[in-house]
């Protein structure tokens, strides 16, 4: 069962760049905020529908929650727009480097600091490793 | 042109990780549904003012695209959908470890082979040792959060 559960976490990855390669070619067509546009546009109907009828939570923490906890959306429209510019210009593989490589350094900065309401954990060697290795995997791809 | 490609997508990157350090705060009050709901509902609100201003495209296109390329917007929701179902069973890290590999494994072979109209670029020797530094990265970082873990624990 632990198998199945690391096949549908690949897969998951795997529909991210399958995603990105696909809205590359959509936004050549209908243009580039359109295409994240319309991305967010399915994305609201179709988790609407299934806050509808699988919601359990408290939608209603929105008003009483702190303004900046809000953001989500607005910085997701600055990612997924990264993506349908970069792609045609550098390809799938080195755009998801790139992203993998700033979320990699700032979710370490962001957890260091337990900024953003996050739990503190400090940086250590081995993250500086992996930051390093990531580096040299973008200059290589490259 | 390319580096200055590659360093807007940093810049995403980076939002997208205080994207989901917000998302996981917000969502331990208001649920995982809702959290994903509203973060496209807010985003739409802010496209559509974008669009209004500066978009130069056509969003009317969209009914003569061919509907396979409408389907990626399945893929970021199977993508949340899969991730849900697979964190409980094998934890956060192993998640994301698993998702960056799927990810880079699947975007050099779409380069490899152009699919879907993208830049053809070739799989070779460069290509497999940037594949191997990754896996190189992806180990250290389980590490990483293994001690991390080790060090809360000890407190």
């Amino acid at each position: 069962m632990r198998f199945i559960s690391y096949i549908l976490a690949l897969l998951a990855g795997a529909a991210l760049s399958f995603e990105g390669a696909i809205y590359a070619e959509l936004g050549k067509t209908i243009g580039q905020i359109e295409t994240s546009f319309y991305n967010f546009f399915m994305g609201s109907i179709i988790m609407g529908l299934l806050l509808l009828f699988f919601g359990k939570g408290k939608l209603s923490y929105t008003f009483e929650a702190p303004k900046w906890s809000l953001l989500g959306g607005a910085l997701g429209v600055v990612y997924l727009t990264s993506i349908v510019v970069s792609v045609p210009f550098v390809g799938v593989g080195i755009t998801m480097v790139a992203v993998i490589i700033g979320q990699l350094i700032m979710s370490m900065v962001i957890e260091h600091f337990g900024w953003l309401g996050s739990k503190k954990t400090m940086i250590n060697k081995e993250k500086i490793f992996a930051v390093i290795s990531m580096i040299i995997a973008l200059i290589l791809i490259n | 042109m390319g580096i200055f490609m590659i360093l807007f997508t940093l810049i995403g990157g980076i939002t997208l990780s205080a994207q989901s350090s917000i998302n996981g705060t917000f969502s331990r009050k208001a649920g995982t549904i809702e959290t994903t709901f509203l973060t496209f509902l807010t985003g739409t609100m802010f496209l559509t003012i974008f669009i209004l201003f500066f978009g130069g495209g056509n969003v009317l296109a969209l009914f003569d695209v061919p509907k396979c390329q409408l389907s990626a917007a399945l893929l970021g929701t199977m993508y949340l959908l899969l991730t849900v179902m697979a964190v409980p069973r094998i934890g956060v890290i192993a998640t994301n470890i698993a998702g960056i590999a799927g990810q880079l494994v699947i975007g050099v072979v779409i380069d490899h082979f152009g699919w879907f109209n993208s830049l053809v670029i070739e799989f070779d020797t460069k290509r497999i040792f940037a594949l191997l530094f990754m896996i190189l990265s992806l180990y250290f970082i389980y590490k990483g959060n293994k001690r991390s873990k080790e060090i809360l624990n000890t407190q």
